[in-house]
């Protein structure tokens, strides 16, 4: 098709005598000289074909090994997700363990098995000049717990089955005894760092404060 | 040959014309779908092509004022067997050896995880089976939580399917659970705050979807939110938890003891913020039905009551504002007064006359005394300032059920009714209503709006719906403040004063023994005691409401004395309030 346009266009352009013709001319002897050019570069050059065929190669691996490692990747999101849900779900349920074992319920219902008595003489220390408000009196053991004799009247259903501090055997085992020797033994760093990844530190005596030197 | 060519150029012009537009129109829409909508377009594809799952944002908190948590969204797992797959199957126990599990082994190991038992489970598969043989959903239980879905999970039993919702849980039970409210199995809120702060507390569920491979691991990059999830608010109460506990449980001791049928308990400070709103018996939102239907709103808004005797304080009030009198103003207070135009009424015990002033109608809770000097007062007036001080008023608190009580205009007054209400008859008010009334005594005459709720926190932090603190006057200072040196006499040396001294402290509080209406035009037999009171009077900070409905042991109001030392004395210490410094006012009561 190409071919037979450019055999008729010629003698069209003859014919017209116009000055496009020439250049046109030109235009299409300029392609009639490339084409030698073109096969003389077309001689195998092992040299560059072996460049392009170990590029192509490069590319070829290079994505194989993006798309694997994509593909690794995902499945690391994948695995990691489903750590994120069971971490959340472990989250709730310790926080849901630790609110219901917050509650005034739960928390009066420890301090009546542990023995604790409200006192019912507030005393109060002024900071600004040390003065003692109110008329300190000890509380007396028939003072009375803080629910009085008939225990926790407030109910909560979430805590069906909680057992008080007194109660927990694992608990009570693992709790530092407030005895002399137990004291003593947890008193150096190897039983310190034992004891406080499941029960609290012992109390000593005086309140816990930091030593300063 | 000319004409041939204009027209041959006309109809090309046409051809290249009709070309760009036609380049023209397939541009727009190339930039409407690659640029305008692309990222709709794109949601709309990746819907198309992959899974859509939705992204739960979750319902907000109720916290009390110090943050403690009151209600909270959990996911919670229903749990459900195929029946039809319920079979032996092969699974790898925990010493990596494989091992064939029978349909009772994996009904036993369910059992024990849900409690149910063996049996239970069983008679599920079968009785599904039974309906139909080819049955792929029975029901096992539901919302069970996450050491037990844990426990069902780690079974590896195949045909064991989960289906996650999101549920409330109470961590505080009972505590303020008639405030808090509670919602339904179906998520929808059903009382209190669930209900009436509904707007700031829900969540909206958001979309996402993603293509996956095989193995259902989602493909990089495949992700798309077609819709954001949007957490709900903090309701942030006025509430002390430990407080309210601790009234709750004073309640539920003394409300039996007294073969009382129920209690309220009201503390406000003076910024009208309420701290306590406790009531017996109670509901435990998370467990509904082991209460009583009409035992599971808030009566302190609900219900309201004829409040009694502890009105007189808003009679003497606005007597003291219109100079009508003074604290030792006299009246001879009979035992009977006849007002000659049919109003007929009595003291609660008979008595000879008495010659009392003001302070005295108020520590003897006269009403004859009250009637003679509440006469002063025109109608119209006393009904303004009743209004006032926000009795038949809105508390302007958002809960559901609420009422205004009952007052009547004073064109429907009978002259009963005149002298009634100058001491708490022939009026209803709710509880919060009173409170928010003394509060205006104890906030120097001036009415601040109850406060329940102290905002909405949204999940970015921003805290919005801070309710207003403004005041309104609606009686002078000193009005207001005479009333409390008044009403220390009852404290002092009322009938009751013995149950109601705290030493150290300076307290106003008033008494009342209101009759209730039997609903058949008579009266009950009982009566609805209360103690009313303000501490320290020195200094005003707190306003607690102690209220007993018909007890039968004790019926006077030294029924409800001494619970309402108890919850002061609370009060006083749980905030840390100092002992007053100046003497009791010791007006004189007798003439």
């Amino acid at each position: 098709m190409s071919a037979t346009s450019a055999v008729e266009r010629p003698d069209a352009r003859i014919l017209h005598g116009s000055p496009d013709v020439g250049r046109e001319e030109d235009s299409r002897r300029h392609l009639e000289a490339v084409a030698p050019r073109a096969g003389r570069r077309a001689k195998p050059r092992l040299v560059y074909a072996g460049i392009t065929v170990m590029m192509v190669l490069a590319i070829v691996v290079t994505q194989l090994l993006l798309s694997i490692g994509v593909s690794q990747g995902a499945y690391r999101i994948g695995g990691l997700q489903d750590t994120k849900t069971s971490l959340q779900r472990e989250y709730q349920a310790v926080s849901e363990d630790v609110n219901r074992l917050s509650s005034p319920q739960n928390l009066a219902a420890n301090a009546n098995a542990l023995g604790m008595v409200s006192n019912g003489t507030p005393v109060y220390l002024r900071l600004s000049d040390g003065a003692v408000l109110g008329s300190p009196a000890p509380a007396s053991g028939a003072a009375g717990t803080v629910t009085g004799a008939s225990g926790n009247l407030v109910p909560n259903a979430l805590l069906n089955g909680v057992p008080l501090v007194t109660q927990t055997k694992n608990v009570a085992g693992a709790l530092p005894s407030t005895s002399g020797s137990a004291a003593k033994t947890a008193a150096t760093p190897s039983a310190n760092a034992a004891s406080s990844g499941s029960a609290p530190v012992a109390l000593d005596g005086a309140l816990p404060a930091p030593t300063t030197h | 040959m000319a004409v041939t060519s204009k027209s041959t150029k006309r109809r090309a012009a046409i051809a290249i014309v009709l070309t760009l537009a036609l380049v023209g129109v397939l541009v727009v829409k190339l930039v409407d779908i690659q640029v305008v909508h692309a990222s709709e377009l794109d949601a709309q594809a990746a819907v198309a092509r992959g899974t859509t799952v939705p992204i739960y944002g979750s319902r907000g908190q109720i916290v009390d004022a110090n943050g403690t948590v009151l209600a909270d969204s959990v996911l919670r797992y229903d749990v459900n067997v195929s029946p039809v797959d319920a079979n032996k199957f092969e699974r790898t126990n925990a010493a990596g050896k494989t091992e064939t599990v029978t349909r009772t082994q994996a009904a036993a190991e369910i059992g024990a995880a849900t409690g149910q038992g063996t049996a239970a489970i069983l008679a599920i598969i079968t009785g599904a089976l039974k309906d139909d043989p080819q049955s792929q959903y029975a029901q096992v239980i539901t919302s069970v939580d996450v050491p037990t879905f844990d426990k069902l999970n780690k079974l590896d039993i195949p045909w064991l399917y989960f289906a996650s919702h999101p549920a409330r849980t109470y961590p505080d039970g009972a505590v303020a659970g008639n405030i808090v409210g509670f919602v339904g199995s179906n998520g929808k809120p059903q009382a209190g705050l669930e209900q009436s702060e509904n707007t700031c507390l829900a969540g909206q569920d958001g979309q996402e979807s993603y293509q996956h491979s095989e193995d259902q691991v989602a493909l990089p990059g495949t992700t798309v939110v077609t819709k954001k999830a949007k957490d709900g608010g903090t309701v942030m109460t006025t509430l002390d938890s430990d407080l309210q506990w601790f009234s709750q449980q004073q309640l539920a001791q003394t409300v039996p003891a007294l073969g009382a049928e129920f209690g309220m308990v009201t503390v406000a400070d003076l910024k009208g913020n309420i701290k306590v709103a406790a009531q017996y018996p109670s509901v435990d939102p998370n467990d509904v039905g082991a209460t009583s239907a009409d035992s599971r709103g808030a009566m302190m808004f609900s219900t309201p009551f004829e409040p009694g005797s502890t009105f007189k304080s808003l009679t003497a009030a606005m007597l003291l504002d219109k100079g009508l009198a003074t604290p030792e103003t006299r009246v001879l207070a009979p035992y009977e007064f006849k007002s000659g135009n049919g109003a007929d009424l009595h003291d609660a015990g008979y008595h000879a006359d008495e010659r009392l002033t003001l302070t005295g109608v108020l520590m003897e809770s006269s009403n004859t005394g009250m009637s003679i000097l509440g006469s002063k007062l025109d109608d119209q007036t006393r009904y303004d300032y009743m209004k006032k001080f926000g009795i038949g008023e809105d508390t302007g608190i958002d809960f559901p059920g609420q009422s205004s009580g009952i007052l009547l205009p004073v064109s429907k007054w009978d002259d009963q009714t005149k002298y009634a209400t100058m001491f708490g008859q022939g009026v209803s008010a709710t509880q919060a209503q009173m409170v928010d009334a003394y509060l205006t005594l104890a906030n120097g005459g001036v009415r601040i709006p109850l406060t329940l709720v102290s905002g909405c926190k949204q999940a970015d932090g921003t805290v919005t719906d801070v309710p207003s603190h403004k005041g309104t006057r609606v009686v002078s200072k000193q009005s207001a403040d005479t009333v409390l040196d008044m009403l220390e006499s009852v404290v002092t040396t009322g009938e009751v004063s013995k149950q109601l001294q705290i030493p150290g402290y300076r307290i106003s509080a008033k008494t009342g023994t209101a009759q209730e209406p039997d609903g058949n035009g008579g009266y009950k037999p009982y009566y609805y005691v209360s103690v009313m009171g303000v501490a320290p009077v020195d200094d005003p900070q707190y306003v607690v409401s102690v209220n007993i409905g018909y007890p039968t042991t004790i019926t006077s109001s030294a029924a409800a004395a001494p619970l309402f030392k108890t919850i002061m004395s609370q009060v006083l210490k749980n905030y840390r309030v100092k002992p007053s410094t100046s003497p009791p006012s010791d007006l004189p009561p007798f003439y």
